[in-house]
C-alpha cells in the first residue's frame, strides 16, 4: 500500500470495471495536458478487457501508439495488441507484419491518410491514428462496436464533449507533467471533472439557454444579477471556465447542460519527465477533489 | 461533367447546370472519374450524342429502380483500386490493403456483370485479367468482405507465423516468471507495464532485476530488466517476427507481380466500371423523372412537348404542386411575352435545359424532344448573379449590354440564345428598340432562342414570330387571409401556361399585373388608384 489507505489493486481491471460498472461500450480517455499517462490508462484498461476474453476496439482522436513523439522525439508508451483486437487507424501506419486482416477502408481522413478498420491476427505494436472530427470520431466508434464488445478511445476533451453520447464512459488522466506543482494539478483535474460532469437540466424549472460558451463576461453578469434560473449549456465544455472563475461560477450559479457526460473515473501519472508528485498524497488529492474513484496506473493503486 | 464553351457561369446559374450534374452523378470512384471527363457533344456528333442518349434509355427501359439501385450500391461500396493497379504497374510490391482494394474491385465486376446480364448496350467489366486477379486474391478472403494474407497462400507463410507464435510464447513465459517472481517480492500482484511505481516504505531492498529509473524522496520509479534467459527468448522472437515479415512479404511480391502482368487489362476493366456507373446513373435519372431521348438534328432549332424545367418541377413538388409542361418549337430567335408569373422565364429555362441534357448525351424531359447541338447555349437579362468582365461597378442595364456583346463577338456558328427581359431598366422606348435590333443580329447570325420581354411590339419591329402565354383566365379574388402562399396557389389555378404563336401583332392588353399585384396583397387604395391611371 501507499500509506495504508490506498490499495493496491490490479488497475486496469479495477478501471475496466468502473467503466462496465455504468453500463457503457465506449470509454474515451481524456487528458488535462499532454504525458499525463492517457495512453497507458488505455492500455491497462484493454489488458483487463483482453484477459476477460472480450473483444476490443481501440481508436483515437489524434495520434498515439508512436514509439516517440513528434514533438520532442521523447519516448512514449506504445500499444502492444493481441490477437482478436480491432483497431480503426490510418491505413498508412499500420504494420506491414505481421499482416492484419483488413476489414473496411473508409473515406474518413487522418493525419495520415484514409482510415482503416483491421483486426489483430498476431500480437504487435500497434500506433493509432484516428479521425480528428468529432463526427468522424462518432462513426468510427459505431463502425468498431459492429465488430467488437467495447470500445476505447484515446481522446481530447473538446471533441470528446461534442460526440460522447450518455452511454459513454469518460475517464479523465491527469499528471505532473501538465502543472508546476501537485496543487495546481490537482486544481485543474478538479476544475475539469466538475466540468465535465454537469448535471443536465430539470425541464420543470425555469432556465436561461446559453448559444455557445459560458464565458467569465457572461457568467459574471449572471452572478452579479444574482440570476437563480438555470443557467444550461449544450454540453459541459461550453463552459469556458477555469481556475478561480470556475469555482465561483459553479457556486453561485446553477449550471447546467442539455447533454450530460459520465466521469467514470481519474487516473493520475505522478511522474512526469520534468518533475514528480508523492505519489499517495497526489492521489489522496486527486480523488477527494474529483469525487469519483481515482487510480495511480503506475502505482498499481486505487484512492 | 465539365461544361467546356457550352455554357458560362452565368447559364450555368440560369439553367441550374450544378442539379443536373448532380441528379446524374455516379455512385462510386470509378464512376465519378469518368463522369469528370465528360464533355458536351459539339456539332458534328449528332449521331454519338443520339445513341448515347439511347442507350441509356435503353438501359433505364430494361432495369428497374431496384436493380438499378442495386448497381449503384455496390459501385457505391467498392473502394477505388486504380492507384493499387498503377503502382503495381511500376513495380510496387503491394500492402495488404491495396490487396483489400484489388479484391473488393474483382468483387465489384462481378456483382454488377451479374445485376446487368442480359441488358443490352452494358460492356462488361469482367474478362480474363479479373478472374485470374481475383482466383490469385481468394485465399486471402476472410469473412463477407475482409482481406487478410492467409497462411493459405503460402506453406512459408504458415510455418513462419506457428514459430514466431512459439517464440512469442517462450519470450512472455520468461517474462510472466520474471514479473511474478518481483510481484511476490513486493508483496503485490500488478507490476505490469514498461514502469511502476515502488514506495521506499514498503520495501527494504528491491528485487533482483528490478532497475531504478528514478529516486524520489519517497518512492522509486522501476523497470524490469531483460535477463540472459528473457534476452535470449527476445532475440528468437525478432528473428522469428523478420522470418514472418520475409514470407509475407515473398507473398505480397507474387500478388504484386501478377497485378503487374494484367495491369493494362485492369485499368480497362475499371474505366468500364466507370462507363457502367455514368450510364446507370444517368438511366436512374432517365426512369425517376420520365425522360426520352431527343432527336439531334443538324439545324439551329429546338421543339419539344410536355417540356419540364426539373429543378423547379422538384421544388413545386415538395410543396405539393405541379409543374405545368410546356410545349415550344424554335427554328430561329422568337419574342415571348406574357404576364407576370406567367412562366416566360421558367420556358426559356426548360429550352435550355432540354438542350443541355441532349449535349451532355443524356435523356430529356420531355414527352417528345428534337434540337440542335448547340456550341453556346447562352442566358441574358435577369436571373444570374454572375457578373461579366467589369463585375460590380456596372449597373444592371451595363451589364446585359456586356453580356450581348460577349456572345455576338464570339461568332458561335448554333448558339441557342435564351433573353430574358432586356434591357427592362432603360427607357421603354430605348429597350424595345435594342431589343429589337439584338434579335435582329442574333438572327442574322442563325441563333436559335425566344426573348421574353414585357416591351409590345418586339416581336412586329424585329420581324420574329412572336409567342406569348395564354395568361390569367379571370382574375382570381385575395384570398381573406393575406396569406402569400394561398394566393400563388389561386393564381397558379387560373394561370394558363399554355404557350402559343399568336402572330406579331402584341394580344389585347389586360390588367393582369395590377391583379396580380392586388392578389399579393397591395393595399387596396393603391390597386384601385392603379386601375384609375391605367384608365387615363
Amino acid at each position: 500500500m501507499l500509506d495504508g489507505k490506498e490499495r493496491f489493486v490490479h488497475v486496469g481491471e479495477a478501471l475496466f470495471e468502473v467503466v462496465r460498472g455504468a453500463g457503457a461500450r465506449s470509454a474515451f480517455v481524456v487528458g488535462t495536458g499532454k504525458n499525463v499517462g492517457k495512453t497507458v490508462a488505455m492500455r491497462a484498461m484493454y489488458g483487463a478487457a483482453t484477459r476477460a476474453r472480450l473483444c476490443v476496439g481501440l481508436t483515437s482522436i489524434g495520434r498515439d501508439g508512436e514509439a516517440y513523439d513528434a514533438g520532442d522525439a521523447q519516448p512514449k508508451p506504445r500499444l502492444w495488441l493481441s490477437p482478436g483486437t480491432i483497431v480503426a487507424t490510418a491505413r498508412d501506419v499500420l504494420p506491414r507484419s505481421p499482416a492484419g486482416e483488413i476489414l473496411a477502408l473508409s473515406d474518413l481522413r487522418t493525419a495520415a491518410g484514409s482510415l482503416a478498420l483491421a483486426r489483430v491476427m498476431t500480437s504487435s505494436y500497434y500506433e493509432l491514428v484516428g479521425p480528428p472530427t468529432a463526427s468522424g470520431v462518432r462513426t468510427t466508434v459505431d463502425r468498431l462496436l459492429d465488430h467488437a464488445d467495447y470500445t476505447i478511445v484515446d481522446g481530447a476533451v473538446d471533441r470528446v464533449a461534442a460526440l460522447a453520447g450518455g452511454n459513454d464512459a469518460i475517464v479523465v488522466a491527469c499528471g505532473a507533467a501538465a502543472a508546476s506543482t501537485q496543487r495546481e494539478a490537482v486544481d485543474d483535474v478538479g476544475a475539469l471533472v466538475a466540468r465535465l460532469r454537469v448535471p443536465r437540466f430539470d425541464e420543470g424549472r425555469p432556465a436561461i439557454f446559453v448559444d455557445g460558451a459560458l464565458t467569465p463576461a457572461r457568467a459574471a453578469r449572471y452572478i452579479a444579477a444574482r440570476e437563480r434560473q438555470q443557467i444550461v449549456v449544450r454540453d459541459p465544455t461550453q463552459i469556458a471556465l477555469t481556475g478561480k472563475a470556475a469555482s465561483h461560477a459553479f457556486a453561485a450559479l446553477t449550471l447546467r447542460c442539455e447533454r450530460p457526460l459520465k466521469v467514470v473515473a481519474v487516473t493520475v501519472a505522478s511522474i512526469g519527465r520534468d518533475r514528480s508528485f508523492e505519489p499517495a498524497s497526489f492521489l489522496r488529492d486527486v480523488a477527494g477533489i474529483t469525487g469519483v474513484p481515482a487510480f495511480d496506473v503506475y502505482a498499481g493503486a486505487r484512492s | 461533367m465539365k461544361t467546356e464553351r457550352l455554357i458560362d457561369p452565368a447559364t450555368a446559374q440560369a439553367l441550374d447546370f450544378a442539379w443536373l450534374a448532380r441528379a446524374v452523378e455516379p455512385a462510386g470512384e470509378y464512376g465519378r472519374r469518368a463522369f469528370e471527363e465528360l464533355r458536351p457533344f459539339v456539332p458534328g456528333q449528332e449521331a454519338a450524342a443520339f445513341e448515347r442518349a439511347s442507350r441509356i434509355a435503353l438501359l433505364a427501359s430494361a432495369a428497374d429502380e431496384e436493380r438499378l439501385d442495386a448497381v449503384r450500391d455496390v459501385l457505391r461500396q467498392s473502394p477505388d483500386a486504380t492507384g493499387a493497379i498503377a503502382r503495381a504497374s511500376m513495380g510496387d510490391v503491394l500492402d495488404d490493403a491495396q490487396l483489400f482494394e484489388l479484391q473488393r474491385f474483382c468483387d465489384a465486376i462481378e456483382r454488377t456483370g451479374s445485376l446487368l446480364a442480359g441488358v443490352a448496350g452494358i460492356e462488361s467489366a469482367a474478362g480474363d485479367a479479373i478472374r485470374s486477379i481475383a482466383r490469385a486474391l481468394e485465399p486471402g478472403r476472410s469473412g463477407k468482405y475482409g482481406f487478410y494474407l492467409a497462411d493459405a497462400f503460402a506453406p512459408e507463410v504458415s510455418s513462419a507465423r506457428a514459430a514466431l507464435v512459439r517464440a512469442q510464447a517462450e519470450l512472455d513465459a520468461v517474462r510472466g516468471r520474471a514479473v511474478a517472481r518481483v510481484g511476490l517480492e513486493l508483496g503485490r500482484d500488478d507490476v505490469a507495464g514498461d514502469e511502476f511505481i515502488v514506495m521506499r516504505a514498503s520495501v527494504g531492498k528491491l528485487p533482483a532485476g528490478v532497475r531504478v529509473l528514478r529516486e524520489a524522496a519517497t518512492y522509486f520509479l522501476c523497470a524490469i530488466e531483460y535477463d540472459d534467459a528473457a534476452l535470449a527468448a527476445l532475440a528468437r522472437r525478432d528473428e522469428a517476427a523478420a522470418n514472418v515479415a520475409a514470407a509475407e512479404e515473398n507473398v505480397r511480391a507474387k500478388l504484386s507481380a501478377q497485378v503487374r502482368e494484367r495491369a493494362a487489362e485492369l485499368d480497362r476493366a475499371a474505366r468500364t466500371l466507370g462507363e457502367i456507373d455514368v450510364l446507370v446513373s444517368a438511366a436512374r435519372f432517365t426512369r425517376e423523372h420520365d425522360c426520352v431521348p431527343a432527336a439531334i438534328v443538324e439545324r439551329a432549332a429546338l421543339e419539344f412537348e410536355a417540356g419540364r424545367f426539373l429543378p423547379m418541377a422538384g421544388e413545386l413538388e415538395v410543396q405539393g404542386r405541379r409543374f405545368t409542361p410546356i410545349d415550344v418549337a424554335l427554328r430561329d430567335v422568337a419574342v415571348l411575352t406574357g404576364p407576370n408569373m406567367g412562366g416566360k422565364s421558367v420556358c426559356l429555362r426548360t429550352c435550355g435545359f432540354i438542350a443541355m441534357c441532349a449535349s451532355f448525351g443524356l435523356p430529356a424531359p420531355a414527352r417528345r424532344a428534337a434540337t440542335a447541338l448547340f456550341e453556346e447555349i447562352a442566358w441574358l437579362g435577369i436571373g444570374t448573379d454572375e457578373d461579366p468582365s467589369g463585375g460590380s461597378l456596372l449597373s444592371s442595364f451595363a451589364r446585359e449590354v456586356v453580356r450581348l456583346r460577349e456572345v455576338l463577338e464570339r461568332k458561335s456558328a448554333r448558339t441557342l440564345v435564351l433573353v430574358d427581359e432586356f434591357a427592362r431598366t432603360t427607357t421603354p422606348a430605348e429597350g424595345k428598340a435594342l431589343l429589337a435590333a439584338a434579335i435582329e443580329a442574333l438572327r442574322a447570325r442563325g441563333a436559335c432562342g425566344m426573348a421574353a420581354t414585357h416591351l409590345a411590339g418586339v416581336a412586329a419591329e424585329a420581324g420574329a414570330r412572336h409567342f406569348a402565354v395564354r395568361g390569367l383566365r379571370g382574375i382570381p379574388d385575395r384570398p381573406s387571409t393575406g396569406d402569400l402562399h394561398e394566393a400563388m396557389a389561386a393564381l397558379a389555378e387560373s394561370m394558363d401556361y399554355t404557350i402559343a404563336e399568336v402572330g406579331s401583332e402584341d394580344p389585347a392588353g389586360r390588367a393582369d399585373a395590377i391583379a396580380l399585384a392586388s392578389l399579393l396583397g397591395l393595399e387596396r387604395a393603391v390597386v384601385e388608384a392603379a386601375y384609375g391611371y391605367l384608365k387615363k
